[in-house]
């Protein structure tokens, strides 16, 4: 291991640690202050976004994206006990994602437009790849979707509105503002209170977005909404097994072959446990 | 009236909402469910987090329902948590349920939208019960027996320990700016509106200094866990080993358990009764 | 037997015109109790991160010269083998450290470099911090000086042979001080470990190191026994460090005539430097011991009240179990124009009653009235004119990104006329108009000081509250602040500051008031407060060491400063 590579380490883990306390921080905030709605226009300070964006900008982008979507989790997910199990894993992915991706794009971070511009495209990209895995989990979740009266319109008029007005709302006011506001001020200012140089031409690794990074986004993308789905499945898999199955004991079977299963986990644990007071 | 409103916003204070979340993080490592094996909990949670969405019978939902409020009672959730999961509920199916009548929906709509709703309640309830309940340290080495990367649970440790800090130095900074600020008057709908916005452009200005403070926090601490061998640890398989090795499977676990399977297995039979 | 050699080292930080470090060398010895002194900035903390690793491995810059721990070179090191040989404890301990409860912070660095028996080490570390009833306790529990402690716990539990700390008690009253002070002292003596100290507090050198290294410049001037160190009053002052009181009154009274020269041609061996020394060496001069002059004892009572607690009531939202009390039926008035300290140990409810004069904290009964009006009903704007705070952390005090702006802000949003020139003259009273355009936390510790002090009076409130301003600041810096807040007169009359330096209340205030546990345990004078053995053993506060001296030689009233002291010696001698 050479000293260069261990010292990049060490400043991706401040990155990491900075962007991590700070966003799990605010989204702890916006967790606990409620939305409010007017009609369907829903005005909720949803997005601090605009904290991991700004160091993204400044410092290393993926340490950024990776700390604040660990925040999240850990800070109003965990703590609040508002975990949604697999499907947290959708916004980790696309918090990641669209943060990362912004962050890439500012070559320099004293260009206000190009932080602006960054910075909203970002929010479109985590806000869009939401959308789709939104729309995609009410198709398979509600049974027989196209059945239900009006809810297919409803779906994708909410949905698509709820975007929109996000980006617009949100996106500009919580997350283009801000950046635009922090970027040139923080520049040169925060990078010595972490021992680093600001960043330049020279500081920033390789391209602005190569062809790996996006192959690796849209991937991630893809995991994110089979996470989404995997996790909301329930429904879909219960209606494909009613054709079989209309009665009671069908559930019956189903807890019961739930319960096994957590039994045998259970006792794997216990061997395992066995094994290692013995070994 | 006005006096109501200022009470209501005092209560809703900073100082409460950091009160509430402590509370909830740091006040309730001495219930049944703190002290419970972190593995079992979450396996425990993988049949309750899981299995309402597979039923589709009221009543049987209805039995697991309490049963995971009853479970939420004795993790001891601060309020604020629970008010939350009421919120949640009722905005993940509450509004879907107004917009399909406004679309033209008829009670057929409202039967799916009840269990639905129940499903929603009984899954949240359970998560809260593990993540809330149970003791941070724990949580994390249940994650880490589970094959969750070592960072994941450093992040959960280190964010209940830096959490009160954040919380007081966030609190000190709004603190300097409602002092020597001046905020416009709040008379009339114009006047609140102003008022919001004046609030949350504060917030958001607030992170300049917040942002600042902290990274000079984060480098002392980076370097302390450089000192203190964090990245060996990461390395070292041994080391993990070494942190599992206090996870162990008691009477009172085995207990829950069966508690646990015997209320489902009650209310299945109540299920095919009625 | 050397266990550190330091040889010709030279350091520039990454982007720094001057190295900090230069050509520095120096050699330790194994069981040594050392206290590194020098002025802010001359790389006293550069050096110590040098010593565990952390220069070159993790703070990149050019590095020249080589440092030898035990026979083994830096460079060719991994910085985790160092760290189990050289522990660490920063000056902002705080963030040191990283888990939310108290034992597993203390073992968690054994943990993590695989020791079988992490958890023991913890313990028996904590142990020995005093830490042990604490040991299930989750981090924010615990005061500042327990923090600090378990800070030390968690670096000496993986027993290193060389513990460095950085100012270890510049936040604490004396009594955790000496708690701190008390564990190394221990941890050299019976576990023979090497204590590098940086400290400015001469007091705690004489009592407890062993030699003392004054950094000048970024090169090491001397290695010196302790007490010799000290007795070298023209360097220590020229670098800004403050020797013992005792020393300096000997010296002054050398030069005043009233100790004949003779015995003092070799300074260096004779100065004393500690009570039981300047016992010996004052006792044959002293002229007399009764009152040098009368003193004004009972200071003027009625003052037209500016703060009125009236039968306060507070309790904290506490997250577990019952709330408990702070203040329970606390009762108090602040007259215009009065210059109080507010002493008392940790948590004894100092920044407490600052907070509710602020209106920050709501009394669950009772009132608090600010010229006869309730606190907690003035909205927090108007409260600003009144009435200002300065925080012990001034970092939290800058929300601009300039101090120029930082100051011109309350009177901007406020619409004060010519506030751009009240700023200039504000700037240019506190000597920051050079500075003006700099964002207050890359400041220096004095500056940042000032600048917050600048800030706090930009609305000529009537009230200025402040918390510590002194704490963390060389002698040079505490002087100014004295000298700030002599500036203060016409501007702002009531001041009210909560702190633990006796030096500070004994040289500016008029009134004390001793907190312990939410009551009023003492107030009135220093003079009565000092006198009270009881009240000094309660809180645990200590006066200046001259005083001390002036109790030890058996004058009556006591002396608060060097001038007063001075007078015994004058005159005749009386039976």
């Amino acid at each position: 291991m050479n000293p260069q590579n261990k010292i990049s380490q060490s400043q991706k883990l401040m990155v990491f640690v900075l962007s991590m306390s700070l966003y799990g921080l605010a989204t702890l905030f916006t967790e606990l202050i409620p939305s409010f709605q007017v009609g369907i226009v829903e005005f909720s300070v949803e997005y601090f976004l605009f904290i991991p964006l700004t160091l993204a900008m400044l410092f290393d982008p993926l340490s950024a994206g990776l700390g604040a979507a660990t925040g999240e989790l850990v800070f109003s997910e965990i703590m609040l006990g508002q975990f949604g199990g697999l499907g947290e894993l959708e916004k980790f992915l696309t918090v990641t994602i669209g943060v990362y991706v912004a962050g890439r794009l500012v070559k320099n971070p004293r260009n206000r437009a190009a932080v602006a511009g960054a910075s909203i495209f970002g929010v479109f990209l985590q806000l869009f790849m939401g959308t789709v895995v939104d729309i995609l989990k009410v198709q398979f979740a509600v049974e027989d979707f196209e059945a239900v009266a009006g809810l297919p319109e409803s779906v994708f008029a909410t949905e698509g509105f709820a975007c929109l007005n996000d980006l617009l709302f949100s996106g500009i006011l919580f997350c283009m503002l801000p950046t635009m506001f922090l970027v040139p001020k923080l520049y040169g200012k925060i990078e010595p209170l972490l021992g680093m140089k600001p960043r330049d031409e020279k500081t920033m690794t390789g391209s602005a977005l190569s062809a790996k990074s996006i192959v690796l986004c849209l991937v991630g993308f893809a995991v994110a909404i089979v996470a989404q789905l995997l996790a909301k499945g329930g429904y879909a898999l219960i209606d494909w097994e009613a054709a079989w199955a209309e009665s009671t004991t069908a559930i019956i079977i189903a807890i019961v072959v739930a319960a096994v299963v957590a039994l045998i986990v259970f006792g794997v644990i216990r061997s395992r446990a066995k094994n290692r007071q013995t070994a | 009236m006005r006096k109501l409103s200022e009470n209501i916003l005092d209560k809703f204070s900073m100082d409460f909402l950091r009160n509430q979340v402590l509370k909830n993080a740091y006040g309730n490592d001495d219930t049944v469910i703190a002290k419970m094996d972190p593995r079992i909990l979450l396996v425990w949670y993988l049949f309750f987090g899981l299995v309402p969405w597979f039923l589709n019978d009221v009543v049987l939902l209805l039995g697991i329902f309490l049963f995971v409020a009853l479970t939420t009672r004795a993790a001891k959730v601060a309020p604020l948590v629970l008010f939350l999961f009421c919120i949640g509920v009722f905005s993940q199916t509450g509004y879907l349920f107004i917009v399909a009548l406004f679309f033209g929906g008829n009670t057929e709509t409202i039967a799916p939208l009840l269990v639905m709703t129940l499903k929603v309640a009984a899954v949240s309830l359970a998560s809260i019960t593990v993540f809330s309940g149970l003791d941070p340290d724990r949580l994390a080495n249940g994650l880490l027996w589970f094959g969750c990367p070592g960072q994941l649970s450093f992040s959960i440790s280190f964010a209940y320990r830096i959490l009160p800090v954040l919380m007081e130095e966030f609190q000190n900074i709004l603190l300097s700016y409602r002092l020597r600020g001046n905020p416009p008057h709040r008379n009339g709908l114009i006047g609140k509106i102003r008022y919001l916005c004046y609030q949350v452009k504060m917030i958001i200005q607030s992170f300049y200094p917040l942002m600042l403070n902290t990274a000079k926090r984060s480098r002392t601490t980076v370097e302390a866990l450089e000192l203190r061998g964090y990245r060996y640890s990461i390395q070292n398989p041994e080391v993990k080993k070494m942190k599992l090795s206090m996870l162990k499977v008691t009477q009172a676990d085995i207990i829950f358990v069966c508690i646990s399977a015997a209320w489902v297995c009650v209310c299945v039979g109540l299920s095919v009764v009625l | 037997m050397s266990i550190i050699e330091i040889k010709n080292l030279t350091f520039t930080y990454p982007g720094a015109s001057e190295p900090t470090l230069k050509n520095a060398s120096a050699v330790i010895e194994k069981g040594d109790f050392l206290a590194i002194v020098g002025n802010n900035g001359c790389g006293k903390s550069t050096l110590c991160k040098t010593l565990n690793g952390l220069i070159p491995h993790f703070i990149v810059g050019d590095m020249d010269g080589d440092v030898i721990i035990d026979g083994l070179n830096t460079k060719e090191q991994e910085i985790g083998t160092l760290a189990r040989k050289v522990g660490y404890v920063y000056q902002d301990f705080e963030n040191q450290i990283v888990c939310p409860t108290v034992l597993e912070d203390a073992s968690y660095a054994c943990l993590n470099y695989a020791m079988p028996d992490y958890e023991e080490k913890g313990k028996k570390a904590l142990h020995v911090c005093g830490l042990s009833s604490k040991i299930g306790d989750y981090v924010w529990q615990l005061s500042g000086g327990q923090k600090h402690l378990l800070a030390l716990a968690g670096t000496a539990a993986l027993s290193p042979d060389i513990l460095i700390l950085d100012e270890p008690i510049a936040q604490l009253d004396p009594a955790h001080a000496d708690g701190i002070y008390e564990v190394l002292k221990e941890l050299n003596e019976k576990y023979g470990k090497t204590i590098i100290v940086i400290e400015h507090h001469t007091d705690y050198i004489v009592k407890y190191c062993k030699d003392v290294m004054l950094l000048k410049d970024g090169g090491v001037q001397w290695v010196l026994p302790a007490k010799e160190a000290m007795r070298r009053t023209d360097e220590l002052q020229g670098c800004n460090i403050f020797p013992p009181q005792v020393a300096i009154a000997a010296e002054r009274m050398i030069d005043a005539g009233l100790l004949p020269k003779e015995p003092f041609l070799q300074k260096e061996e004779e100065l004393p430097v500690d009570v039981a020394e300047g016992v010996r060496v004052f006792t044959p001069y002293l002229k007399n011991k009764g009152p040098a002059y009368k003193q004004p004892l009972k200071r003027e009572l009625k003052r037209e009240p500016i703060v009125d607690f009236k039968n306060v009531t507070v309790k904290y939202r506490a997250v577990k179990g019952e709330p408990p009390k702070i203040f329970d039926d606390f009762s108090i008035q602040i007259g215009k124009g009065e210059k109080i300290a507010l002493i008392g140990s940790n948590g004894a409810g100092k920044s407490t009653m600052l907070k509710m004069m602020m209106g920050l904290i709501r009394p669950e009964s009772g009132q608090v009235l600010l010229n006869d009006r309730p606190t907690a009903d003035l909205p927090k704007e108007e409260l600003g004119r009144t009435i200002s705070m300065v925080y012990q952390n001034p970092e939290e005090m800058f929300i601009k990104d300039s101090i120029r702006k930082d100051i011109e802000y309350a009177m901007m949003v406020r619409k004060v006329e010519d506030y751009q020139k009240r700023t200039d003259e504000l700037l240019e009273m506190f000597r920051l108009t050079d500075l003006q355009d700099r964002d207050g936390r890359l400041l220096s510790g004095g500056q940042m000081r000032r600048a917050s002090l600048a800030i706090g009076i930009a609305l000529q409130p009537e009230i200025l509250l402040l918390d510590e301003p002194t704490a963390n600041l060389d002698i040079a810096t505490r002087r100014e602040i004295m000298k700030t807040l002599q500036m203060l007169k016409g501007i702002t009359d009531t001041v009210v500051i909560a702190t633990h330096d006796m030096q500070l209340v004994c040289d500016w205030a008029e009134r004390l008031i001793v907190l312990s546990a939410g009551y009023v345990i003492a107030d009135g004078t220093k003079e009565e407060i000092f006198a009270d053995m009881y009240v000094r053993q309660q809180v645990g506060i200590r006066p200046p060491q001259i005083c001390d001296m002036g109790r030890a030689l058996g004058i009556e009233n006591p002396c608060f400063t060097i001038d007063e002291f001075m007078e015994y010696f004058r005159g005749e001698k009386y039976a």
